[in-house]
């Protein structure tokens, strides 16, 4: 009854609005129209920066994030790495940060 | 002082040059001593749509190559005395014309009037470089779809690049309707990812396509609102950055009422 009722009113309730979809798809081009990277390089990327970060601590493999962000005219590669623990190293060595947040200016 | 601003948007077809007709009446119209230049050689436009292109003699071409004077290739606006076109070459292209004899036509212009708008063409190659060579400002035209608002944050960019202060945006073609069911983004979702000023927003309206019909833009219509909104950023853009937006929302219809009355319509989006 309800649904027959929306529908006579042209109501679509709280479904999808298009501009809510043309706002996600334009940011995320803009993202890549600015970093010229494929999907490749950047798992390449990740894994890479992960390896390194894995010189120097254990880190939970399943749980780490990376995405590119806007902010005005610049992008960050914002990324989330749960660490398990210090892997065992020399005392002079420097120790990292728990939660790395990589922010290079594109 | 003279000030040159280039209307520009990557995009084509977004309303660059009715935007361009439009706010040099506006201009005009508060007294202030207007040129339009039509920068995109080879696909005129402006003078169609100032219904001036009967008119012409003498092109923006032959000004920079010396056949003719600045004053013999200006046409002056019968409807409004301190307007005047200076029209794009037909049949020539975008590579007759180099950024340094731009700059120079452009200060020539500027000791006779006293807002220069110049008409940009569409693409982001030696008719845009041209078209921003002489220029102090930049205004970006959009429209609310992504392939525009794309184009336009890669002009922005160039603006940018271009040493040109940070350019103030039109939204053009806006549908309240449209943007109060969610079926098209509003001012703020534009602006959150142009993040530039915004100058004003143009309603889609049947009066731009009877006013191109015509050659009379439409800023010279009083009843007309799409007239009212070039108008408003015409003041904005001579320095009365308040003057208040226009209200684009829609009043509700019967049935809208009688479901916002039941607390059954969406919640509504602001469409200013």
């Amino acid at each position: 009854m309800m649904d027959l009722f929306n529908r006579f009113f042209g109501n679509r309730g709280g479904g999808a609005r298009s501009k809510d979809e043309a706002k996600q798809r334009l940011k995320f081009l803009l993202i890549h129209d600015q970093v010229d990277l494929t999907p490749a390089q950047l798992e390449t990327m990740k894994n890479e920066i992960l390896a390194v970060i894995g010189k120097y601590v254990e880190i939970d493999a399943d749980s780490t994030e990376f995405k590119l962000e806007r902010d005005d005219h610049c992008i960050a590669l914002v990324s989330s790495v749960p660490v398990r623990r210090v892997v065992e190293r020399p005392a002079s060595a420097p120790m990292p940060a728990a939660e790395a947040e990589a922010a290079p200016a594109v | 002082m003279s000030e040159c601003i280039v209307i520009t948007s990557g995009k084509g077809g977004v309303g660059k040059t009715t935007t361009t007709a439009n706010l040099g009446v506006a201009l005009a119209q508060q007294g202030r001593s207007v040129v339009v230049v039509d920068a995109d050689i080879g696909l005129r436009n402006l003078d169609v749509i100032l219904g001036l292109e009967n008119r012409i003699v003498y092109d923006l071409v032959h000004v920079i190559e010396g056949t003719c004077r600045l004053k013999q290739a200006l046409i002056r606006d019968k409807r409004l005395e301190n307007l005047s076109l200076l029209p794009a070459a037909q049949t020539r292209d975008k590579n007759a014309v180099t950024p340094d004899q731009m700059r120079e036509l452009i200060a020539q212009i500027k000791g006779v009037a006293d807002y220069v708008l110049v008409d940009c063409p569409a693409g982001i190659e030696q008719g845009f470089k041209n078209a921003v060579a002489g220029a102090d400002r930049a205004i970006i035209v959009t429209t609310p779809e992504v392939s525009a608002i794309r184009d336009a944050d890669r002009i922005i960019g160039m603006v940018e690049a271009a040493e040109l202060p940070e350019p103030q945006l039109i939204i053009n073609r806006f549908r309240a309707k449209m943007v109060e069911r969610g079926d098209m983004m509003n001012k703020d979702d534009i602006l959150e990812i142009l993040a530039i000023p915004l100058i004003g927003v143009v309603p889609d309206h049947e009066d731009i396509i009877v006013s191109a019909n015509r050659g009379m833009p439409v800023a010279f219509d009083d009843n007309s609102i799409v007239g009212e909104a070039y108008r408003r950023i015409g003041r904005r853009l001579a320095g009365e950055p308040d003057v208040p937006m226009l209200d684009l929302s829609t009043p509700d219809d019967l049935w809208t009422t009688v479901k916002r009355w039941m607390g059954m319509a969406p919640a509504r989006e602001v469409a200013r």
